[in-house]
């Protein structure tokens, strides 16, 4: 009977419930696609030429740990809330204890189970569907790879049922213990945060400091080695919970004195956060490392993107040399964008070819300023006369000879070259273009074509194009890690907030229906909403970014340019995170603004 | 000397339930004027229709037929902004449930009438702190609600009700959940508002002692009003013997 009256309870709140599998089953399935990665050995060796690379998976692992701890006992606390005043109505009417116990363990162990089969499957879903396009997308060539991995899975369903036997002993036990009176008006309690200016000051310094240690640990990682991925990941996380904490109630308090507050609803909004300024400092520091976390590794993924590319450019002035370019070449070369081309003569006698020096007076071959990498493909042009002089033993042009085996390239005066006696006349054309990874299709055809005519051992075809394959493959791994985690932990970060901001829901309710009773303009009661919402969303994104931007640090002895994505990688994250801002709201507008009249 | 109702409604109906399925009619045609500065009081048993019919006069329902005028605006045709403009400036509520928020001080309670209306601060302040001293909270302004007393926490909701000089105040059962003496307290304060602020009040009760507080009883019983009773002259008690015996003869 008492399994009837529970199960009826369940069907009863079967919104809130939905809210809770969701969050759940979106987390198991994150915490799945990241031991997917982390748990897999093979893979993590092979696609990083980094030696910390799995250590960092494994600190990676336990941070994620962290946040699945404290989501699960977020979830948790919601959970009770939910039951609490019914089972506290059936001890009332007589029910045992220890029966009441024994449901409540039932039912947080079985949503845990629940949550945690569908989120691993959800999880490989995931897993497969974004593993596919960032493969077709990007190019990326990633080897011991598999959606479906039988590690991940033991390791997420024992942490995930783990995690929930604790909650239901701890559910039972918090049950079994409170009055039955307490249970039944438990919703009506409310805690005020205390004013206290000297320990605000203190949390602030603190929280500055703490944060201060883990960015410059971040920074010294050629020096600390291993050691600043867990001092940076402790200190910046007690960091920011300080500072939140210390922040919020001191710029609420200021707020609270200014003629802002007496505006409209400001002072209900400035109340609201108030009142949750302790869930909300714990939801905020955890958002705020998911944020950075994820938009961390995006950059990071963009900028080895990025890199492949520029590395190209750098170690040719041209991207590609094509010999006897003969028309489907044509075809494909005028199908480029953004290209420069130029074509040479050579003609071929012995072991030497000769090339019309007046060709390369007319339109000379550019060279690299320099073949550092940091000079991103700057060109230069020389006269006829420094070519001959520092170009001949060039890479860029002893490489333009067809593929049949000569050795020596000279120039012949335009009469010279007209005269030499050979049957026919060869040419090379160099293409050069900006946008690699965009075109890198049609570069792919272009250079099994010339493959395929010139089938040389070595090297296949000269130039950037080359290069760029070269480390392309060298950075698919890490890129494919960046990305994948990123939005692994966007996803995280999305099901956290909203979340935290539906659990509140019911409360605000009853809030709302009190404003509009009082005549509160339904703008105004949407205006609160959106103020409050804006203000869990904003903080930590602040705060992910300065993380982003002082973590970046970390990647400097691996990236020439670790920054240069961030701005592009910043503003697409933060347009994601304003849609989601948005789609947030409104649901939450929905769910808590009453309509004016009660049939209207 | 004829005074100008501040509240009249005529032909009132209300009917629960859409057409094709079952129906059920609530408020069965309702007439009746309130006067500028009147202490008027409804009573009826539960399930009468007091609630719907407060309802209906504060715009938190439409009716299904009639018309509800206050202070001569027809409001039952009112949408959006005008609704909730309307219920900010021309009625103080008062409900049996307090319905103060808890995440803001007494004085923020008080003040947010004022701040939705887009007052001031300073005049803000200035109206809290009068209205304060009038009903003696001034020592409660900077508690929060669950510190207080239900019987300050109704004050409280008063001087929220009040302090922006509302055509009406709604009382639905304020008294409802208050000790006897608290239960006096607000009535006499209700009636003090009454009658040095010369605001009318609309008290919804079920309560023979409240009622006997107003100049005026309605009896509204099944949907519609069946008996009138005036204080005249009569002094409280008195009053209060006659409404005894008016819901005696109810319940024969």
């Amino acid at each position: 009977m008492l399994t009837k009256l529970s199960l009826a309870g369940i069907k009863n709140r079967f919104k809130d419930y939905l809210v809770l599998l969701t969050g759940l089953i979106i987390s198991a399935a994150v915490f799945y696609m990241f031991a997917n990665l982390a748990t897999n050995r093979e893979f993590v060796k092979s696609n990083t030429q980094i030696s910390m690379a799995s250590q960092v998976f494994i600190f990676g692992m336990i941070l994620l740990i962290l946040i699945t701890i404290v989501y699960i006992a977020y979830a948790n606390s919601f959970l009770l809330s939910m039951r609490q005043h019914d089972y506290g109505l059936f001890m009332m009417l007589g029910a045992k204890k220890n029966r009441i116990g024994e449901l409540v363990f039932i039912e947080t162990l079985l949503i845990g189970v629940i949550s945690t089969i569908v989120g691993i499957v959800l999880g490989i879903g995931m897993s497969m569907g974004l593993s596919q396009i960032l493969f077709n997308q990007l190019g990326l060539t990633v080897h011991h790879f598999n959606a479906l991995y039988w590690p991940a899975i033991v390791t997420t369903i024992c942490l995930y049922v783990g995690l929930f036997l604790v909650s239901g002993l701890f559910n039972l036990a918090k049950l079994v213990r409170t009055p039955v009176l307490k249970l039944l008006h438990i919703d009506d309690e409310v805690s005020l945060p205390k004013r206290r200016p000297l320990v605000q000051l203190t949390e602030i310094v603190a929280g500055l400091l703490l944060l201060a240690i883990g960015y410059i640990a971040m920074a010294k990682i050629m020096t600390l080695q291993l050691l600043a991925v867990p001092l940076a990941l402790v200190t910046i996380t007690l960091g920011s919970y300080l500072l939140f904490s210390a922040v919020i109630v001191g710029a609420v308090e200021l707020l609270k004195q200014t003629n802002f507050a007496n505006k409209k609803l400001h002072n209900f909004t400035l109340a609201q956060i108030m009142f949750r300024v302790r869930s909300y400092t714990r939801i905020l520091t955890i958002v705020s490392l998911l944020f950075a976390l994820a938009l961390g590794a995006i950059s990071v993924g963009a900028g080895f993107q990025r890199q492949a590319p520029q590395m190209a450019r750098s170690t040719s002035a041209y991207t590609m040399a094509i010999n006897d370019m003969d028309k489907k070449e044509r075809n494909l070369v005028t199908q480029l964008n953004d290209t420069h081309t130029l074509t040479y003569s050579q003609k071929i006698v012995g072991n030497t070819v000769y090339y019309n020096e007046q060709e390369f007076i007319d339109h000379p071959l550019p060279m690299l300023k320099s073949r550092q990498a940091l000079n991103n493909g700057s060109l230069k042009t020389l006269s006829i006369a420094q070519f001959k002089k520092v170009a001949l033993d060039d890479m860029d042009f002893t490489g333009l000879v067809p593929k049949i085996g000569q050795q020596k390239s000279e120039f012949a005066t335009q009469r010279d070259f007209a005269n030499l006696n050979t049957a026919t006349t060869h040419t090379v054309t160099i293409i050069r273009l900006n946008n690699v990874l965009a075109q890198r299709k049609i570069l792919d055809r272009l250079e099994k074509m010339q493959q395929q005519r010139f089938p040389a051992p070595a090297m296949a075809t000269v130039g950037g194009f080359q290069t760029y394959k070269m480390f392309n493959a060298l950075f698919s791994g890490l890129q494919f890690m960046g990305f994948f985690l990123g939005f692994a932990f966007l996803a995280m970060l999305a099901s956290c907030l909203m979340f935290k901001i539906l659990s509140g829901a019911n409360k605000d309710v009853v809030r709302y229906n009190m404003l509009n009773r009082i005549g509160t303009r339904r703008a105004l009661m949407k205006q609160a909403v959106r103020g409050e919402i804006l203000t869990l969303f904003a903080l930590p994104g602040v705060l992910g970014i300065v993380d982003v931007l002082f973590g970046l640090q970390m990647f400097k002895p691996l990236m020439y340019h670790p920054y240069e994505m961030t701005g592009w990688s910043i503003l697409i994250f933060c347009i994601l995170y304003g849609v989601y801002y948005g789609i947030t709201t409104l649901i939450y507008e929905r769910l808590v603004i009453p309509k004016e009249q009660m049939n209207g | 000397m004829q005074k100008t109702p501040v509240v009249s409604v005529s032909g009132l109906h209300k009917t629960y339930g859409r057409k094709n399925e079952q129906q059920y009619e609530a408020l069965k045609g309702i007439n009746f004027t309130i006067d500028e500065g009147e202490f008027v009081g409804i009573m009826g048993a539960s399930g009468s229709g007091k609630t719907t019919l407060l309802n209906l006069l504060s715009t938190l329902d439409t009716p299904t037929s009639g018309s509800v005028e206050v202070n001569g605006q027809d409001i039952t045709g009112f949408k959006g902004k005008a609704l909730s403009d309307f219920r900010s400036e021309e009625i103080g509520f008062i409900f049996q449930d307090f319905n103060l928020l808890e995440s803001l001080t007494a004085k923020e309670n008080i003040a947010l009438p004022l701040s939705l209306q887009g007052v001031k601060k300073v005049e803000i302040s200035k109206a809290v702190k009068e209205v304060a001293t009038t009903l003696s909270i001034e020592n409660l302004l900077s508690k929060y609600p669950t510190e207080l007393s239900g019987g300050q926490k109704q004050r409280v909701a008063a001087a929220r009700a009040i302090v922006h000089r509302p055509a009406i105040i709604m009382g639905d059962e304020p008294t409802g959940a208050l000790d006897s003496k608290s239960a006096r307290d607000l009535l006499d304060l209700m009636t003090d508002i009454n009658k040095n602020q010369h605001v009318s009040v609309l008290l919804v009760t079920h309560d023979p002692f409240s009622a006997s507080f107003c100049d005026r009883i309605l009896f509204i019983q099944d949907g519609q009003i069946g008996q009138e009773l005036k204080k005249a002259d009569n002094n409280r008690q008195t009053f209060y013997q006659e409404i005894l015996n008016q819901l005696g003869t109810f319940e024969q």
